[in-house]
């Protein structure tokens, strides 16, 4: 194999692929812009929402409170954001009217559970509201914040009447301890959105750069004019499979890259910002990430380059080429579950596995044996699709674009009926 | 053998038709092209002048038979093939994205031009074929005219000594095809061994040193215009083309035992012709 005549054409793409704006656009400008602004705009949105809910104020429906608890209904009244509604009517209608968004929380008081019927004008209280609703949760939120205060007052002035005095009611403290800092919340959260934003990338990055140097070339008549060069069909091909792994793993990295220098930025509208100490992906990570995406680009680039040589347009590529970038999405959606464990076993499964490895280098930790496994199982996976990717290249009719049908006919060509060429 | 740069010998190609099955779009082609030599392959549509010279070009592989360009097989050694060949033709389009100057030099390295002569031979085919005012503008941006100069350029960029021209008139307007025709009639006194397909006989007789006659992918001579003439005795060469074509089509009909009248007389030195009368004559 000729390094240098791979270099030349591997150039020659390279080149005029950088002059081409829709991949210019797909694989370096959407992975640098596009996901950093759509996260924060979606940031924004959801920030926008939850300040939306909290500023307004929250219609709550009262029926049936005894009027030895009438102080409840004066506190609730007292919340500057909450209007209390006597209701008058049947419980059922009020609680429709949650569901349509005409109320926000309706509250029924009733006798109290088997057990507690002993203690003097003791109550039980129902909160209906709609998880739906930004505006019905906020309301709950208030509204159980203004009961927790009654209800302790409630309970230390009916302890005082039956003579029970501290330390003989101490009740048990139940305190909550959030161990992990803000960053490592954080980086949870990028664990989750990184490797599957890097799989999206690698893969868009990847799609154009794919079909143009296939289907590209023949649409603009190119094709038969690199086919007369004094050079192999297998350095032909290898400069166009690097050429396709260098926009996917470069448009991988560019998102990363991208994400991580404008985090602060994204989080902002959240607050989140503030919480960030120094870097929100650990520097150790990098390296990680680096590789997985290389690797990933490589696969991809073999995959696609597989799928798209045997279109004779554009459109066909694009067609052609969707499952396979469809079936590339599935794991990243598979790993966005964080009960996901990352093990040897999995780590034997492609793109998966590199998924799963960049999350663990986002939360700091690498298990070893998984890690490892996820290199061999990668070289080996990269490995059989270019040995695949070369052999169907390499025949006369695909690379001359006479084979009718895509990958499926082409091998069931080669498998089963073979000689339609004599 | 021959030392002729440009050799066949019994070439030939079958498709795979899923409606007609198998087809011999080339059969069993004998030719060659001396250095200094326009050979004009001169056929109607589908007659396989195309097939031929994809052949010779390694774009395809053919089915049987040899094909030798400056000695090199075509089966065996492709690579060196093509790095002795420049092949043009209307499918043979340039990058658009990228410049004249930088398809030059691709095409010159590519091609095994020695890498430190690439620039200076770059420059030479920029003088030569005047495109020195948009060498730096990109291909997109170019007439057609100014295209097909590049193209050229991008076909002789390695300096090979055999070149392929497969119709390449065909989507020019007349003062380009005549610039076109002029360029190539330049290579031939360079010394180079040239191709020419086509099926407009004008050109063929203009241009085309001898003439090779090919219908239904046979070759039914090769001559020089005068010797096509006193072969067939006839002045015009759409003549000369259309007497050879009906006798082939006669031959076919006898063939398929069907008929031969009216196929007129055989012509003095047509190969295929002569074969037959051959063979029937020792079959007697």
């Amino acid at each position: 194999m000729d390094l240098r005549q791979i270099w030349i054409l591997y150039r020659h793409e390279v080149r005029s692929a950088l002059r081409e704006r829709s991949i210019v656009a797909m694989s370096i400008v959407v992975p640098l812009i596009m996901y950093p602004a759509l996260l924060w705009a979606g940031f924004s949105a959801m920030s926008f929402v939850e300040g939306q809910a909290e500023r307004l104020t929250s219609r709550v429906a009262i029926s049936g409170l005894p009027a030895a608890h009438a102080p409840l209904a004066d506190s609730l009244r007292a919340h500057d954001r909450i209007s209390v509604i006597e209701w008058d009517g049947e419980p059922e209608e009020a609680l429709r009217g949650v569901a349509l968004g005409r109320l926000d929380v309706f509250m029924g008081f009733g006798p109290p559970g088997a057990g507690t019927e002993g203690l003097a004008d003791n109550i039980q209280v129902e909160l209906a509201y709609n998880e739906a609703s930004d505006r019905s949760r906020a309301a709950r939120v208030r509204v159980e914040s203004t009961m927790r205060s009654y209800r302790e007052t409630w309970v230390d002035e009916a302890r005082t009447d039956l003579g029970i005095r501290n330390p003989a009611w101490a009740d048990f403290a139940f305190v909550r301890d959030d161990v992990a800092t803000a960053e490592e919340g954080i980086r949870f959260v990028l664990g989750l959105l990184v490797p599957f934003l890097t799989l999206i990338m690698v893969a868009l990055a990847s799609y154009y750069p794919a079909i143009d140097a296939t289907a590209g070339e023949r649409e603009r008549s190119t094709w038969e004019t690199l086919m007369t060069v004094a050079a192999p069909r297998a350095n032909v091909a290898a400069a166009k499979y690097l050429y396709v792994a260098t926009f996917g793993a470069v448009g991988g990295l560019l998102n990363v890259t991208a994400l991580a220098l404008s985090l602060r930025w994204i989080l902002t509208p959240t607050g989140g910002a503030e919480e960030l100490a120094t870097g929100s992906i650990p520097f150790g990570a990098l390296p990680v990430i680096a590789m997985g995406t290389m690797l990933l680009g490589l696969l991809v680039a073999a995959g696609m380059l597989v799928f798209a040589v045997f279109a004779r347009n554009f459109k066909e590529g694009q067609s052609m080429i969707t499952p396979f970038y469809l079936a590339m999405i599935f794991p990243a959606i598979l790993v966005q579950s964080p009960d996901i464990e990352f093990t040897a076993s999995l780590a034997i499964v492609p793109v998966v596995n590199v998924a799963l490895l960049i999350r663990e280098a986002i939360l700091g930790s690498i298990p070893l044996l998984p890690g490892v496994v996820t290199l061999v199982s990668m070289t080996v996976f990269v490995g059989l699709a270019v040995a695949f990717a070369q052999w169907v290249m390499r025949r006369e009719e695909v690379f001359l674009g006479a084979s009718e049908g895509g990958l499926g006919t082409f091998l069931k060509r080669r498998l089963g009926v073979r000689g339609r060429e004599a | 053998m021959s030392d002729s740069p440009v050799r066949t010998e019994g070439l030939s190609k079958v498709f795979y038709d899923a409606s007609r099955g198998e087809v011999n779009a080339v059969d069993a082609v004998d030719l060659d092209c001396s250095r200094g030599e326009i050979l004009g392959l001169l056929g109607a549509n589908g007659a396989g002048k195309t097939t031929t010279l994809r052949m010779l070009s390694t774009i395809l592989r053919p089915t049987s038979g040899h094909a030798w360009l400056m000695g090199h097989e075509v089966r065996a050694q492709p690579e060196r093939v093509r790095a002795e060949l420049g092949f043009y033709s209307a499918s043979t389009a340039l990058y658009p994205k990228i410049t004249p100057r930088e398809t030059l030099r691709f095409f010159a390295q590519v091609n095994g031009y020695p890498p430190k002569s690439v620039e200076a031979r770059v420059e030479e085919l920029i003088d030569r074929f005047r495109i020195g005012d948009y060498a730096d503008a990109r291909v997109e941006k170019l007439s057609s005219g100014m295209k097909q100069k590049v193209s050229i350029a991008r076909t002789v960029a390695h300096d090979p000594p055999v070149l392929i021209f497969d119709e390449p008139t065909v989507a020019l307007d007349v003062l380009n095809a005549i610039e076109l025709r002029k360029i190539i009639s330049d290579l031939r006194s360079d010394g180079k061994a040239i191709l020419f397909s086509t099926h407009v006989m004008s050109e063929a007789e203009q241009l085309c040193d001898r003439i090779a006659i090919i219908h239904h992918g046979r070759i039914l001579a090769v001559e020089t215009l005068d010797g096509l003439r006193e072969a067939t005795g006839l002045h015009y060469l759409e003549d000369i083309f259309v007497h050879y074509a009906g006798v082939k089509d006669a031959d076919a009909a006898a063939e398929a035992n069907i008929s031969s009248e009216g196929a007129g007389a055989s012509p003095p030195g047509a190969a295929p012709r002569g074969d037959r009368k051959e063979r029937e004559g020792s079959s007697k």
